[in-house]
């Protein structure tokens, strides 16, 4: 008899206990590089930070789970999230055809865009009070792009005038800018602040065009990676990039690294 | 379509566009050809002119351009001297600052070292006895050099100067990698939007084979023509 009770106070304890712990906290697992500022990187002292490390810990944030970070290398960063050793892709990784086959992903956190630079007050007023490019004042202008960028075909669709020059890597794109050769470039903003803007040799250069985003062209952005069927987790991360897209999170991240914001500012769901 | 057909499809698509580019490869071909050849005679002048002064800075100018890979040349000439303020102002820039101009500078102050070796070889193969022969018959040494000398140093380059044409030919698909759009060029923007190497670059090669041929058949009349006293 003393025993029967003494088992169902130990069971009874048991089930009270198992009632006053909260339910386990949800972990998304997080994969991304790791090292690839200023989107994901360790800083000196080993803390993981960067734009997609911000985004994430705000999407964790606003739907209520613990974020763990996994470092993968970029050519296996889709096997891994199929065989389940992360959750979400948060790796600055673009929306692409091919991807959405294998995986899917939440609307774009942040916009593939490309901007023009040239020199400050050159003067070429190739872009009207309103931001868009004005056809007849690119005629003859020599634009440099990097060899295999979407940039190329935008030109040829909207501006068919501008003498496109191919060049082979992004510094070839800065030098010859400096020099003259070109009259302008079009490139990643990001990449052109961080590599040339802000340095000593952009100084006699600025950003002469808005930031351009033709979907149709460049893509779509770079979006957060997950697995397939998964639409009730996709839902909710779409919701949480939404608040942080219309509480200026977004934009408050973008400007620890750039001196612009990186994202659309106006929330736009597109389909993917 | 089976994958065979649309790989023949797309090497028959692709060939117009490479085309596009016919054009500048032709025009490098030929100006760098014939200013490299100009360049080419004077290197040998000096070489054979007897006087140390002028035969040792064509020699270290030969090694120079023979020893190095052209693309280095090139890279060297495009972007290396545009980091110079000094030539950006200077009358140069006028022909450094173009694409074309480097591509030609170039290939011509490459070439040139290439062929006037070839044309010393054929100098020097030239039989002393024929020489005598004009001494003894009252020529002077101008005389014998254009009269018996450069025919026959002409007709014994032939093979190697036509080889080094050809090389030079397929040396012009570098300047793809300085923005310019020859035929090398045009195929690598079909390649970059296509993602069909294999197709592109055998459609490529197919136009630079025919171009050797006619090379080769252009210079195997020529050489006939300079050897028809001495055939049958």
């Amino acid at each position: 008899m003393k025993k029967i009770f003494t088992y169902t106070i130990a069971a009874l304890a048991v089930a009270v206990t198992g009632m006053i712990q909260p339910a386990a906290a949800e972990t998304l697992r997080v994969g991304m590089e790791c090292t690839y500022a200023p989107f994901n990187y360790r800083t000196a002292e080993g803390t993981l930070t960067g734009y997609d490390v911000d985004v994430a810990k705000g999407i964790a944030g606003i739907i209520g789970a613990d974020v763990e970070f996994v470092c993968q290398k970029w050519d296996g960063m889709i096997p891994a999230l199929l065989a389940n050793k992360f959750d979400l892709i948060a790796a600055s990784m673009s929306i692409t055809e091919k991807r959405l086959k294998k995986i899917d992903f939440s609307q774009p956190y942040r916009i593939s865009v490309g901007r023009l630079v040239g020199k400050k007050n050159g003067g070429l007023g190739l872009f009207d009070g309103m931001g868009k490019p004005v056809a007849r004042h690119f005629e003859g202008v020599k634009v440099g792009l990097e060899k295999g960028s979407t940039y190329a075909n935008w030109f040829k669709a909207v501006l068919p005038g501008a003498d496109i020059k191919y060049y082979e890597s992004n510094e070839a794109l800065y030098l010859d800018l400096q020099n003259g050769r070109t009259d302008v470039i079009m490139t990643n903003p990001m990449k052109a602040f961080l590599k040339f803007l802000s340095k000593d040799d952009g100084a006699g250069f600025e950003f002469v065009s808005p930031q351009i985003d033709e979907n149709e062209f460049f893509g779509i952005g770079v979006g957060i990676g997950l697995r397939q069927d998964n639409d009730a987790l996709k839902g909710r991360i779409n919701g949480a990039l939404k608040t942080l897209t219309e509480d200026g999170s977004l934009e408050t991240y973008a400007l620890k690294y750039f001196p612009f914001a990186i994202h659309n500012e106006k929330w736009v769901p597109v389909e993917n | 379509m089976t994958p065979v057909l649309e790989s023949l499809t797309l090497i028959i698509e692709s060939v117009p566009q490479i085309l596009m580019g016919f054009g500048l490869t032709l025009q490098l071909l030929f100006l760098s050809g014939i200013l490299g050849l100009i360049l080419a005679i004077l290197l040998l002048l000096m070489r054979i002119s007897g006087s140390a002064y002028l035969s040792a800075p064509a020699m270290v100018y030969i090694y120079v351009f023979r020893g190095t890979p052209i693309l280095v040349q090139i890279f060297i000439i495009y972007h290396g001297l545009a980091q110079f303020e000094a030539i950006r102002e200077s009358i140069f820039w006028a022909i450094l600052r173009e694409p074309f101009g480097c591509g030609v500078l170039a290939l011509t102050l490459n070439t040139g070292a290439y062929v006037s070796e070839i044309l010393r070889g054929g100098v020097l193969g030239v039989e002393r006895g024929l020489l005598e022969a004009g001494a003894a018959l009252g020529l002077s040494k101008r005389h014998r050099f254009i009269h018996i000398t450069t025919p026959i140093a002409v007709r014994l380059a032939i093979p190697a100067y036509s080889n080094d044409v050809i090389s030079l030919m397929k040396s012009t698909a570098l300047v793809s990698t300085i923005t310019l759009l020859d035929m090398m060029g045009y195929a690598r923007i079909v390649y970059a939007e296509t993602y069909a190497p294999y197709e592109v670059f055998t459609s490529l090669m197919v136009i630079y084979l025919l171009m050797t041929w006619i090379i080769q058949r252009a210079f195997g009349l020529f050489e006939r023509r300079m050897s028809r006293h001495i055939r049958q």
